[in-house]
């Protein structure tokens, strides 16, 4: 059964199953011909995995997230409805590196045995206080270990119940690696054209490290600041003292935390206010970050619109934060 | 303390006391869950008579005030003001309704009284400060018109009270328990001011416990233990008679008493 | 450096560099000033609690609001702010109805309407803190907030002066007003409706613990200071904006969190009015034990 998320992407699954089919040279009868059951049920801990788990698997498998769409793992409190899924799942994705605490007593109390992904297997971490930097999805090349740590374990199951669904996801998800690459490609690029000046930008939410790392942009974070606490009138003057003085392009929102006070300080420091950036969760199906590879060209586009306009002072009607 | 000097008490808006009208009560019940406080009553109170009512504890002298007023609706019946509108009658409740501890002071709770000309929004004339004034040094508080009220004795109170109401220069003055609580010699002052009242012409009707208070100074007297017992010159109604029937009367609270076969009206008491 | 700049330089510098210090400073002196006379007449009522009743109050209406328009600020802030008023309102009519007091109506409305919104949140399954949305903090006030807090002090300080006496004859002997007319149970009302929407308000610009701690705070002080209602509200409304500028200077040169800071000053000022006071406080009972007029 078809996940009926929305019209385009049913039609983009659909299509692609008719390729995929006619890879293996099995025709589908007619392009209304009835697309095959998923097999497996697949768990995701929070949305980014849920989004390259369901490109992975296709139609061969049904895919739920537990912390969905704008919301904020870190937070995260389980509900029974949440320990019925993961009881009544076949596989379980999670990002691994610390990042969902709950992961493994929600996994416990549901008497899950199935196999659990842990999808940044394999990734190289960097390093920040208190262990490593979970958030490695930020870097494409990760993404892409990612994919494939998903994929293994998906054939790994599915050649159990459904080996002639293997084949598809095999192809969806050699396809899926292609698409990363040249977007990763792509991504460099677009970056290396701009002076290593511009690609400074302040963000309150410390979740880019991988991507500052790979695509060399300077995420400049407040420092002591996190969403949970309130600051002192000192931190935000320190902040504003030097938004002015370290020469960023941009002030960027993040989706998960106060954006009034960002954008106070960027009115103050006549720094531009950028739109928001989504690093911990795509937005809801339908608008501009609801897939993996979405978000991130989002992402990207927002840095370099911010970066490459040379708008001082006012912050202009950016300052919007899309909801 | 002062006392009262009854010729050196002023008129005190100064012009001829408008004469009040008759008020009638007619088949008055009042009731709180299903339970008559007053019963069936129906008594007239004449222009500037000056009434004591009084009964058992229980009897319904504060509800009838209450009626009188128009604080409660009544079950059964009505009251008939003769045309005076419910600001025109001056209401001196029992202290036990009002928050002492409310930090205002003894001038203002006084200039209340005039609320009715002074309104919402304008301020006090100086003018009626001044009637203020002179109405405070006519219940013998003249000085503590800066105090709090917080800071004010019961009787020293119940005085504040009183010079409010002096200052609504009511055509129709209601008293629930006004002595109460009070020592002999303050009450002594104040019943001057009551009697300076009948005399300008205003009707006094008075709640009280006091018999002989009762027999000294009122002429006319109800006796009430929820239904009317007696009504008329005090002489008259305080015979022992009528008062042990009154407390036999007031004695019959009965849980389980049968529904009144008198037809269950609800109507307003037309102004 | 004389003593002179020094001074300019802790108190006023700060003020003068920063736009957002402004904006804060503008924002508690203006809830200050209106939150002064309300809170009095709220100690004085015995309402003392209703502040942080009301702020457990908005949720069913911002929850809805959220149901049905999405993360909108403005959707949710007036959704609310409805339910608050309706909350208030409730309360307020059950306790002049029915012989129930103010502050259990008010327990009971607020607790019906704390788990409705719980409720409703749990259903729609978005466990996205809602409030975080509809509560600001001092140093994030923007324009809009600004003007509507501004908008809202001004309001309140004028409808005030306007029923101050029907209000305060209200609250010492509500048989009087009710027996020259009606307008007791309105002038309640629109106390109330002045009540929520200063609260709410509040929330918006500075969050819950400052609204609430600014408005009550400086009026359980006041109490060792001054006597009368009108001075009670002006010795309030001086601690609130005491609290808000010392608050925010303690927040600046001692780097510690802003909303703390300024309620944490105002409950000093409220030990230090409990201690040492010039009325019925601790030391000014010690003395009056020692020595007294003649009469």
């Amino acid at each position: 059964m078809m996940q009926f998320d929305s019209t385009p992407r049913a039609l983009r699954r659909a299509f692609l199953t008719l390729l995929a089919s006619a890879g293996t040279a099995r025709w589908s009868v007619a392009p209304a011909a009835q697309t095959p059951p998923p097999v497996l049920k697949v768990v995701a801990t929070f949305s980014v995995l849920a989004d390259i788990a369901r490109e992975v698997g296709g139609t061969a498998v049904e895919v739920t997230a537990l912390v969905g769409p704008n919301a904020d793992a870190h937070v995260f409190e389980p509900t029974p409805s949440d320990v019925r899924r993961v009881a009544s799942a076949d596989v379980v994705v999670t990002n691994g590196l610390r990042y969902e605490g709950w992961i493994d007593r929600l996994i416990k109390a549901s008497g899950f045995r199935g196999p659990v992904v842990v999808a940044s297997q394999g990734v190289v971490t960097r390093g920040v206080s208190g262990g490593a930097d979970p958030h490695a999805w930020q870097s494409l090349a990760n993404g892409q270990r990612y994919a494939e740590n998903i994929r293994a374990v998906l054939v790994a199951a599915l050649s159990a119940r459904a080996p002639a669904r293997v084949a598809e996801v095999e192809a969806r998800a050699a396809a899926y690696q292609q698409r990363l690459a040249a977007l990763d490609r792509d991504t460099r690029e677009r970056f290396a054209a701009l002076p290593a000046e511009r690609r400074r930008v302040i963000t309150a939410h410390d979740a880019f490290g991988y991507f500052s790392d790979a695509y060399g942009v300077v995420f400049i974070a407040p420092r002591g600041w996190t969403t949970g606490s309130e600051p002192s009138a000192k931190a935000v003057a320190a902040i504003v003292r030097q938004a002015r003085a370290s020469k960023a392009s941009a002030l960027l929102v993040e989706n998960i935390s106060d954006p009034r006070l960002i954008e106070r300080i960027g009115r103050e420091s006549g720094l531009k206010v950028g739109g928001a950036l989504y690093s911990d969760a795509l937005s809801p199906v339908g608008t501009e970050a609801d897939t993996y590879v979405r978000m991130f060209e989002h992402n990207v586009k927002t840095l370099v619109d911010a970066m490459s306009l040379n708008v001082p002072g006012a912050s202009g009607d950016a300052g919007a934060v899309p909801r | 303390m002062n006392g009262i000097d009854v010729p050196a008490l002023p008129n005190s808006t100064q012009l001829p006391v408008v004469a009040p009208p008759a008020i009638a009560v007619e088949d008055l019940t009042v009731s709180y869950r299903h339970h008559p406080a007053v019963h069936h009553v129906s008594c007239r109170f004449e222009p500037g008579s000056l009434t004591a009512v009084i009964g058992p504890n229980g009897a319904g002298k504060s509800s009838l005030l209450d009626a009188l007023t128009g604080r409660v609706q009544p079950s059964t019946g009505c009251v008939r003001t003769g045309g005076l509108p419910r600001n025109r009658l001056a209401y001196m409740p029992q202290q036990s309704g009002i928050d002492r501890t409310f930090p205002l002071g003894v001038l203002d709770v006084v200039m209340l009284g005039a609320w009715p000309r002074i309104g919402w929004f304008t301020g006090a004339t100086t003018a009626q400060r001044a009637q203020a004034l002179l109405a405070l040094a006519s219940v013998g508080l003249a000085g503590f018109e800066q105090r709090l009220i917080s800071e004010l004795s019961v009787g020293q109170f119940q005085r504040v009270l009183f010079a409010r109401v002096l200052m609504q220069d009511a055509p129709v003055i209601l008293l629930d328990e006004p002595f109460n609580a009070i020592d002999t010699r303050t009450t002594a002052d104040l019943m001057r001011l009551v009697q300076h009242w009948h005399d300008e012409g205003r009707t006094v009707i008075a709640v009280l416990h006091d018999l002989a208070q009762v027999r000294e100074h009122f002429p006319l007297t109800l006796l009430l233990a929820r239904e009317c017992v007696a009504h008329g010159p005090t002489e008259e109604v305080l015979v022992p008679r009528h008062l042990m029937r009154a407390q036999q009367m007031a004695e019959q609270w009965d849980e389980n008493a049968d529904w009144c076969a008198a037809p269950v009206l609800v109507s307003r008491a037309p102004s | 450096m004389t003593l002179l700049m020094w001074l300019q330089g802790m108190l006023i510098q700060p003020f003068v560099e920063f736009g957002f210090m402004r904006r804060a400073l503008v924002a508690c002196l203006a809830l200050g000033l209106s939150c002064g006379p309300i809170g009095t007449l709220l100690v004085l009522r015995r309402m003392s609690l209703v502040g942080d009743a009301i702020a457990h109050a908005l949720l069913p209406g911002a929850a809805l609001a959220f149901v049905l328009f999405g993360f909108s600020l403005w959707a949710m802030s007036i959704g609310g702010f409805v339910a608050a008023v309706a909350v208030a309102g409730l309360a307020g009519l059950v306790a002049r109805l029915t012989p129930q007091r103010e502050d259990a109506s008010f327990a009971a409305f607020y607790l019906i309407a704390l788990a409705a919104g719980v409720m409703i949140i749990s259903i729609r399954g978005n466990s996205v803190d809602l409030m975080r949305v509809l509560f600001g903090t001092v140093l994030a006030v923007d324009d809009a907030s600004l003007l509507l807090i501004a908008g809202i002090a001004s309001l309140s300080l004028l409808v005030l002066a306007l029923v101050y006496r029907p209000l305060v004859v209200e609250c010492f002997d509500p048989g009087f007003l009710r027996h020259l007319g009606n307008a007791g149970a309105w002038v309640h009302a629109l106390f109330l409706m002045l009540l929520v929407l200063n609260l709410v308000g509040g929330f918006q610009a500075l969050g819950t613990l400052m609204a609430v701690g600014l408005m009550m705070l400086p009026a359980t002080a006041a109490r060792f200071w001054a006597a009368e209602v009108w001075s009670l509200a002006a010795v309030a409304a001086l601690f609130a904006v005491l609290s808000g500028w010392g608050g925010l200077l303690l927040s600046y040169h001692a780097n510690l969190p802003s909303g703390p800071s300024i309620v944490l000053l105002a409950g000093s000022f409220y030990a230090l009015s409990l201690l040492i006071g010039r009325r019925d406080s601790l030391l000014a009972r010690q003395l009056s034990r020692r020595s007294h007029r003649k009469a």
